[in-house]
């Protein structure tokens, strides 16, 4: 597949993998605006070095970021290094709940409760197996509302998935693997409509992949 | 009646071609702080840069001071969906009450044409039943104006947008200066339902230009209208009314954040307003005063230029301001076809229904809603997606399903509560203001809504062909916090936009909403504003 050579993400078939065989995005970038490529095109390069969290903290928040996000191996979107450079401009949303920290104090704070979570079997969450990580992070999200070290549980949630969803759907070869173009100035789209495509977009190979029949098989 | 170019020639100012005129931002007037000039408005959005305009035009010294840029569409507007986080209100704010309404990227903007620079586009009009909710329904309050009031400055708005739409058979029926776009694959599986249903649907009424419209182009389909438009086709202030607003000599001077509006404690009256620019305090000196920064920051403006007469916050003497600030609920509800619909291919807005608007006697619940096309693109589809509880290896199997997903909004009409408002925190911003603190908490008729307005949307999917749906709540859009009232112990504006406690001091934007219906609100604020300026210039709202 031509998105080989760049690198397209790991993602396995159950999982939703090569359902767009050869759709490259990068490969249209001579068709985007200036701007936009150089907005786009950065987050191929080196990822931006870590300032905002500790070495610790780092740690935790690559393993969440790999269970949140399915990344297992090697090439990864940085999701962390992403998030990282957010929260050392404080490029957030700029909103809090009432009752909760900002995002920088919230991020610090749910990463000090994953450790704690994981210090009960005798970790670290970071060093804590892979299904070991699962559950703690289930547990998190079956929590609901309900408090989960002094905080609402939904709500750290929340703030974990926004933040790691942001990063990870930024990502050309995030947007390969759904079949989003990306960006579409100057070029536009000229063939929109139901099972309509552009000379450059390609079909889904696996369209009965739904994950509703799937879950039921 | 005049053609849109002999009243607001901004389309025509315009460059041939996506960009700015930048000869007239170099050639724009300047004023000094020192001058007293005929108005100073606060904020370059929706409501304050059609005032802008209108005053300019009437020949009146004016300059709007915004907080945020003076955007350039060529150059600092991308593509891209994590690349647009600037064009949003980012300053710190505490949300609260029973159930919190997240701000920044969903309802609030920043910079020269305000919020509009990154709303979706559509501009529907209120019904005539907004206006009398309480005498008619029971709930929500009556306006200090009519629909009939303010229909002939729809109708103007509409041509200067201009808006594209089907004949409108809700509320007034009318119909739109341009004809509907073309719909894509949303939109079809929209119509495609909705005829399954037997609801109508309608294609429009967005304010994105069905062809050349002055010098601005054709619409080319890319569906990033909530990153900005960068080809010019989709409406914002920015390229409808500022042009305009600074060939007949308006200013406007943008990154100056206002922090006070300052009161004559012996003639009662507002002789001008602070404001920090690049860091450093500035006064304008006005002989009146006009605020528009939307329903949170504008009574935080008021609420933070306390004195010795209005120790509450001014304009706040019977604890009006901040207070009935609505949102709308907006509950988005997906589909799942076999087929692909590419739903990022196209502007969000495309079909709409307001059959559901209007209160059914049948139903436990007043007033109604609205249903929508809304296309997210993948980090916000990737929200839908993860707030279903998928994460890990089902949220990325989910995601790969994208281009087979269709997604409908719906607008609630949540009711307007005097507990739902802005106060001050005991935070501070970085000019060492107090921040708005926003409780929200929704009432049962509001909930109701919410769940009606899903299942209408479920059967559209369905009635389409759609497998599978899932929903997210949202909430969209904010207006009140300043509202328009017949009398001052019920609101803080007149029916003209003027305070009842300041008489030199307007306020035309989102925030003197008394209602909200089901519609999306910018053209009803720009056209409360046409009509303040309208008032003001006639001079029949002089004091
Ligand atoms: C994602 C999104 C989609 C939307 N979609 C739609 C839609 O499809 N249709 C629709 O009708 N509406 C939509 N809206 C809402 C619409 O954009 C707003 O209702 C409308 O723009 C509000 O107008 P306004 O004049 O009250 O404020 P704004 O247009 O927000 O203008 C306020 C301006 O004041 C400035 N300001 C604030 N405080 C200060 C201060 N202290 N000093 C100086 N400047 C200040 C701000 O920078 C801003 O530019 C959408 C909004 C969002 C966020
Ligand atoms: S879809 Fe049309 S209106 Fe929307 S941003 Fe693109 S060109 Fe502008």
């Amino acid at each position: 597949m031509s998105g080989g050579t760049r690198g397209r993400l790991p993602l396995n078939e159950a999982n939703g993998g090569g359902r767009f065989p050869g759709f490259d995005v990068v490969g249209q970038s001579k068709h985007w605006d200036d701007v936009t490529t150089s907005v786009v095109l950065a987050r191929l390069g080196m990822p931006p070095d870590i300032r905002f969290f500790s070495a610790a903290e780092e740690a935790t928040a690559s393993a969440l970021c790999d269970q949140l996000l399915g990344q297992r191996q090697e090439p990864r979107v940085p999701v962390v290094n992403m998030i990282d450079a957010r929260l050392a401009e404080n490029q957030t949303d700029g909103w809090h709940y009432e009752g909760m920290a900002p995002d920088r104090q919230a991020w610090r704070d749910s990463l000090a409760g994953l450790n704690q979570d994981a210090r009960q079997s005798g970790h670290v969450f970071a060093q804590t197996p892979w299904p070991g990580q699962s559950a703690i992070l289930q547990a998190v999200l079956d929590l609901g509302s309900h408090q989960w070290h002094g905080m609402n549980a939904s709500r750290v949630w929340s703030l974990w998935t926004r933040y790691a969803c942001t990063a990870f759907y930024s990502h050309p070869w995030a947007w390969e693997e759904i079949g989003f173009a990306g960006p579409a100035y100057p070029r536009g789209y000229k063939n929109p409509g139901v099972d309509k495509l552009e000379p450059f977009e390609v079909a889904d190979a696996k369209p009965d992949q739904d994950p509703l029949r799937r879950g039921e098989s | 009646m005049t053609g849109v170019r002999d009243r607001n020639e901004s389309a025509w100012l315009l460059p041939a071609g996506p960009g700015l005129n930048h000869r007239l931002r170099e050639d724009m007037r300047a004023f000094n702080d020192g001058d007293e000039v005929d108005a100073v408005i606060v904020g370059c959005g929706a409501g304050g840069a059609t005032m802008l305009q209108r005053l300019a035009r009437a020949g009146w010294s004016a300059v709007a001071l915004d907080a945020g840029p003076f955007w350039d569409p060529e150059t600092d507007w991308v593509s891209d969906e994590a690349g647009s986080h600037h064009l949003y209100w980012t300053e710190p704010r505490v949300i609260g009450g029973d159930d919190p309404v997240p701000l920044g990227s969903n309802n609030s903007g920043r910079g020269v044409g305000g919020s509009m620079v990154h709303y979706a586009g559509y501009t529907p009009r209120f019904h005539p039943s907004d206006f009398r909710m309480h005498s008619q329904d029971g709930v929500g309050a009556d306006w200090p104006i009519d629909y009939t009031d303010l229909k002939p400055y729809y109708a103007d708005i509409e041509g200067e947008l201009p808006v594209s739409g089907e004949d409108w058979p809700w509320g007034d029926p009318h119909s739109y200066p341009q004809r509907p776009h073309p719909v894509s694959g949303n939109g079809d599986m929209f119509l495609r339902g909705a005829l399954a249903c037997g609801i109508t649907a309608k294609v429009g009424p967005v304010a994105i230009s069905n062809g050349r419209f002055g010098n601005r182009p054709h619409c080319i389909y890319r569906g990033f209208c909530l990153q900005g438009c960068k080809v010019n086709a989709k409406a914002s202030p920015l390229i409808t009314h500022v042009p305009d607003a600074l060939a007949r000599g308006g200013e406007v001077r943008a990154d100056s954040m206002v922090t006070g509006i300052e009161v004559d404690e012996r003639t009662g009256r507002a002789t001008g307003v602070r404001y920090n620019r690049r860091g450093r305090e500035h006064f304008q000196r006005a002989r009146m005063v006009i605020v528009a920064g939307y329903s949170i920051e504008t009574p935080r403006l008021l609420l933070n230029s306390a004195s010795h007469r209005f120790p509450d916050g001014l304009c706040n003497d019977f604890d009006q301001v901040g207070r009935y600030l609505m949102v709308q609920g907006a509950p988005q509800t997906a589909g799942r076809f076999d087929a692909e619909v590419r739903m990022f291919k196209a502007p969000p807005p495309e079909v709409s229904t307001e059959q559901f608007y209007e209160t059914d006697p049948a139903k436990p619940y007043k007033r109604g809603f609205s249903v929508q096309t809304v296309s997210p693109l993948p980090i916000t589809w990737a929200e839908h997606v993860a707030a279903q509880g998928h994460w890990g290896d089902g949220l990325r199997q989910y995601m790969s399903d994208y281009v087979h997903w269709s997604c409908l909004g719906a607008l609630c009409d949540f009711l307007p509560q005097p507990h739902n408002r802005v106060i001050l925190s005991e935070e501070k911003d970085r000019f060492g203001l107090p921040i708005a603190h926003f409780n929200y908490s929704q009432c049962d008729n509001d909930k109701a809504l919410m769940r009606a307005a899903q299942s209408v949307m479920e059967d559209i999917l369905h009635g389409a062909g759609a497998d599978e749906v899932i929903t997210i709540d949202r909430y969209a859009h904010l207006v009140g916090g300043a509202r328009m009232a017949s009398g001052e112990q019920d609101g803080v504006v007149d029916a003209n936009c003027r305070s009842f406690a300041v008489p030199n001091l307007y306020i035309t934007d989102g925030s003197v909403l008394p209602t909200q219906g089901s519609a999306n609100p910018a053209l009803t604020i720009m056209a409360v504003a046409a009509r303040a300026a309208d008032r003001l210039i006639q001079g029949s709202a002089h004091d």
